[in-house]
């Protein structure tokens, strides 16, 4: 184990795992109250993006300032988090299209057709 | 020379089975070599066995059970092994001209050189238990000869009941020599007929003795147990000749013979013995007089054979023994003669129907001629060997002394069954031969010259045996007879002419009343008219419908196809055996200082009870149950980690996937919401059941938790690399210490996954869930292309995972289900049918070389003189790789790798393929 780390660092970290954790609270919040099913995607993302991201950065700070390896783990998390998130989301929004006409986008209104 | 002799028939077997195109020539040289060749051998043994030897021959089999592969040949065996191969040469003569075209000749041949052999195994063995081994093997390839035209009912029917029947008689016969293993102290032949005195005063005579009867009974076809022979005539004709007068019946007779020395002699043995043969001599031949089938009329005639001959082993006197014997080759040359000839007229004439039958000896004099002299020698006509040994057994009757009634009963009943052989060998000539011409569906005509030659051979016998009894027959008859008794002969002498005595005057009545009661049968058309068919098969075919009716009602009651039943009952009687101990339990439950638990273990332990619970509330909407079931395997996968063990938090992890993946499918067939429990009381019982069984395993586990106790760990822990060669103990504890188990798992497993193909291959089901009807679902250009991304990553980590898993956590377990859940992913994402087309998704196959390669991995232990699953551990260096840890348990962890990975795929390719055959309306 290496010396402390200066306050400062250590002030740092606790903010980003206090933001986390508040985002995703916040997240699983909006995704228990909010309205119908496109609005409620917006928690998880929230979660995965802004919570799990701030932690992640907490947890390379706190690790790789103490000396210890190099934040391997953490460059792996973010990198399936940024893979897996954007297509679960993706996918469950098409799958809400197929079954639920009423997240399907409205047609295009209907434009005048201009001559030439 | 002796193993020889007994491997040639089988050999023939084998090398039929080996060779698909060997025709009828090429079938029947080679069986009829393989019995010529024992004959050879029989005779080269001949001196020796003639002059009192008895040849030995031993190899060990299984010790510990005394049994001994032990042939002996004494003259008893000699003789009848001599008629076993002697007539079988015969039989493949004949059915090499009588099997049709159409008839797989290889097959046939095949089954009965197995026959062959078993029989010849039962009359060489020196063992009991290899008598039984052997005894158990007639039946089974009777049940094939029998069954040979398995397209016909009744021969399915006739094998199946013959097989229960003798079978069964072999099942009361094996426990009688275990009975007299028990008295003698061994199975050995040579000690058991040595201790005729020991057995006979043993408390437990009289079960061996009955248990033993009735396997000699049962296979001997003796009253009541006669009715499987009739039936047994479905068979082609050189099976029912071969099988049924010279061979597999018997082996019945052959056994009381060979006994003999051992059990005859007391009271029981008298009464039980020649009361059934008289019973049997006298049914048989009454029923032989109504028959309207010509096997059906042999059939029922060599029952009543067989009887005599059982009569005359129970009267037990040495001359009755050697009448006996006498008996038993003369049935065996006139009837086995008989039924080749009725195979004859059934060939050429196309029926074997009495009624529709007559007067065919214009159209096959030779054949007629043939058949009548058997048929005399059947019903015992002086100058025929049936004669001689009839008058031996009358004069037999007649010196019998026991109970003044009984004693009057036997010879009086002896003259009556006499008549009533004389009656039916009349019909049978008279009736097929003579009278007005019949209606059989082919014109007759003589059969090809060398199907007529075993005939012919067997007939002279019959007429040589009776016209030259001594110069023909008199040493084999000694030879036979000394072996039976083990000792000295009776004084007899063999002649046709013994002066005016009372035998002959019995002979003399059987054969003028035989032929008045035949005259008045026919004269007035009763014979024709009543067909005499065993109750037998009526009682048979009642208890068999009882059982299998008794089975239906059981399996009813028991199988509801309600899992919450099975479950009822499962959880009942764990409940019953788990809390019986804490009945009287004086321990404190516990009985040493609980762990603290920290802050993120009471975290875990809230979520799993929040996820536990809310499936319990939930559970009818079966999404969201699959979801809280998700939950609780995370906690626990967490839990794990937690507690420092990250192999098994990988494989819960993993496992939990897979899962979750699988229910998610089978939801699709599943309505969204279960239908309510119907019963308000039921669902109290179910509940108080599961919340006792909750309890009682937390109790259970908790208890086994908080006291000291030796533990196994410590030991495993100090020996992982030297015992098993490997760091990470987990995976040595499956692949090495408890390697069996894991052989066992993986076999469940795979079975599990073949029985979901069972039950999903060609399954139609309709999906019930409401986002079908909105047609297939969307296809991701997104996710199949991460999807495509990740699985090389994937298959990476899988052996990455794989190869470290002896020293650190992963293993063939966790890298199998690795590789399963990416591929699953590919499923999801481009469809089963894009993955299908570019795997080999023959998944049995590679469950079935999963399974091969762990057990080929604990089998070759064996190669290096070691116990089963015993790991090898050798060190390679390799270069660039640096050193390579080989120990053996990792090709016992590739079968374990393959089939996990393999079972959850097919489970998952199954429940893929079922939605694209899904019933569309």
């Amino acid at each position: 184990m290496s010396a402390p780390l200066p306050p400062l660092v250590d002030a740092v970290v606790a903010a980003l795992l206090v933001f986390g954790g508040a985002f995703a609270l916040v997240g699983a919040f909006g995704l228990a109250k909010l309205g119908d099913f496109l609005k409620r995607l917006h928690g998880p993302t929230k979660v995965t993006t802004l919570g799990i991201g701030s932690i992640l950065v907490a947890s390379m700070l706190w690790f790789g300032l103490r000396g210890g390896a190099p934040p391997a783990h953490e460059l792996l998390i973010t990198l399936f988090v940024f893979i897996t998130a954007p297509v679960a989301a993706h996918m469950m929004v098409k799958g809400a299209m197929a079954i639920d006409d009423s997240t399907k986008p409205p047609p295009p209104p209907e434009r005048p057709h201009d001559a030439g | 020379m002796l193993f020889a002799l007994i491997a040639l028939p089988f050999a023939a077997a084998l090398a039929l089975m080996l060779a698909p195109r060997a025709g009828r020539n090429l079938s029947a040289w080679t069986v009829g070599l393989a019995a010529l060749a024992g004959l050879a051998i029989l005779f080269v043994l001949a001196p020796a066995v003639f002059g009192g030897e008895v040849l030995r021959a031993r190899a060990p089999w299984i010790e510990a059970i005394g049994l001994e592969f032990f042939i002996r040949i004494d003259g008893w065996a000699w003789l009848f092994a001599f008629l076993v191969l002697g007539i079988g040469a015969l039989i493949v003569l004949y059915a090499r001209w009588y099997l049709a075209p159409e008839d797989p000749p290889r097959r046939f041949f095949a089954y009965l050189a197995l026959f062959m052999g078993a029989m010849l195994g039962i009359t060489l063995a020196g063992n009991l238990l290899l008598l039984i081994v052997f005894w158990e093997l007639t039946s089974i390839s009777s049940f094939l000869l029998i069954g040979f035209w398995g397209r016909r009912h009744e021969a399915r029917a006739g094998a199946r009941m013959a097989l229960a029947v003798t079978g069964g008689g072999g099942l009361a016969l094996l426990a009688g020599v275990l009975v007299i293993g028990h008295i003698v102290g061994s199975y050995d032949l040579d000690l058991v007929l040595a201790s005729g005195e020991l057995i006979r005063s043993h408390p437990l005579y009289v079960p061996a003795l009955v248990l033993v009867l009735l396997g000699a009974f049962a296979k001997s076809a003796q009253f009541p147990f006669h009715f499987w022979l009739p039936h047994a005539m479905a068979a082609p004709t050189p099976v029912s000749a071969y099988l049924h007068s010279a061979t597999m019946v018997k082996a019945g007779v052959f056994l009381l013979a060979r006994l003999h020395p051992a059990l005859a002699g007391s009271t029981e043995w008298l009464l039980i013995v020649s009361a059934i043969g008289l019973s049997t001599l006298v049914l048989g031949a009454v029923a032989a007089v109504f028959q309207q089938d010509l096997k059906g009329l042999l059939a029922y005639s060599t029952i009543s054979h067989l009887g005599l001959i059982t009569l005359l082993f129970g009267l037990g006197s040495p001359l009755a023994v050697v009448a006996g014997v006498f008996h038993i080759l003369n049935h065996a040359t006139f009837k086995a003669s008989l039924f080749m000839a009725a195979g004859i007229i059934d060939h050429e004439t196309g029926t074997r129907d009495l009624r529709r039958l007559g007067g065919l000896y214009a159209a096959m004099p030779i054949t007629g001629t043939l058949a009548i002299v058997a048929s005399l020698a059947m019903a015992g006509v002086p100058l025929l060997n049936g004669f001689l040994s009839k008058e031996m057994f009358l004069a037999e009757t007649l010196a019998f002394e026991s109970w003044p009634s009984y004693q009057l009963a036997v010879p009086v009943l002896a003259v009556f069954a006499g008549i009533c052989s004389v009656a039916y060998s009349a019909r049978f000539v008279h009736e097929t031969f003579f009278g007005p011409k019949g209606h059989p569906p082919k014109t007759p005509h003589e059969p090809p010259r060398l199907m007529r030659v075993p005939v012919e051979i067997l007939v002279v016998l019959c007429l040589a045996v009776g016209i030259l009894p001594n110069l023909v027959v008199a040493d084999l008859l000694a030879l036979g007879a000394g072996g039976v008794l083990q000792g000295p002969l009776p004084d007899y002498h063999l002649a046709i002419w013994h002066g005016f005595n009372w035998p002959l005057a019995m002979s003399a009545i059987s054969l003028a009343g035989g032929l008045a009661l035949y005259a008045i049968l026919h004269r007035r058309g009763i014979a024709r008219r009543i067909d005499l068919l065993s109750r037998g098969k009526i009682a048979f075919e009642g208890i068999v419908a009882a059982l299998i009716g008794l089975a239906q009602r059981v399996t009813r009651t028991l199988e509801t196809g309600r899992i919450q039943g099975y479950l009822l009952w499962l959880l009942a009687f764990i409940l019953l055996v788990g809390a019986s101990p804490f009945v009287d339990l004086a321990a404190p439950l516990s009985t040493k200082p609980a762990q603290p638990a920290g802050p993120m273990a009471v975290g875990l332990w809230l979520l799993i009870v929040a996820g536990a619970l809310t499936v319990t509330v939930a559970y009818r909407r079966r999404l969201v149950a699959v979801i809280a079931m998700g939950i609780v395997g995370l906690g626990v996968s967490l839990v794990f980690a937690l507690l420092s063990a990250p192999d098994l938090a990988l494989t819960q992890l993993l496992v939990d996937m897979v899962t979750t993946v699988l229910l998610l499918m089978a939801l699709r067939y599943l309505p969204a919401i279960s239908p309510p429990e119907p019963e308000r009381l039921a669902r109290w019982r179910d509940g108080a059941i599961a919340v006792a069984a909750g309890l009682g395993t937390t109790a259970i586990v908790y208890m086994v938790l908080t006291r000291p106790h030796p533990s196994i760990a410590e030991y495993i822990l100090a020996t992982t690399m030297s015992e098993a060669g490997g760091a990470n103990a987990v995976n040595t504890v499956i692949v090495d210490y408890r390697g069996f188990d894991t052989l066992g798992e993986i076999t469940v497993f795979a079975i599990a996954g073949i029985v979901i193909y069972a039950l999903l291959d060609r399954v139609r089901l309709t999906a019930l869930t409401p986002f079908a009807a909105k047609g297939p679902a969307p296809h991701s250009l997104l996710l199949n292309l991460c999807a495509q991304l990740i699985l090389p990553l994937a298959v990476a980590v899988s052996a990455y995972l794989f190869l470290r898993g002896h020293n650190a956590p992963g293993g063939g377990f966790i890298a199998g289900l690795v590789l399963a859940i990416a591929l699953i992913l590919q499923y999801i994402a481009a469809g089963s049918e894009w993955v299908d087309e570019r795997l080999d998704h023959d998944w049995n196959r590679w469950i079935g070389a999963g399974l091969l390669a762990a057990a080929a991995t604990g089998i070759g232990a064996f190669a290096f003189a070691h116990p089963f699953l015993t790991s090898s551990t050798p060190h390679v260096h390799l270069p660039l790789v640096g050193e390579i840890h080989l120990a053996s348990a990792m090709g016992f962890d590739t079968g374990v790798y393959l089939v996990v990975f393999a079972a959850c795929l097919l489970m998952l390719a199954m429940l893929g393929k079922v939605s694209r055959w899904e019933a569309r309306d």
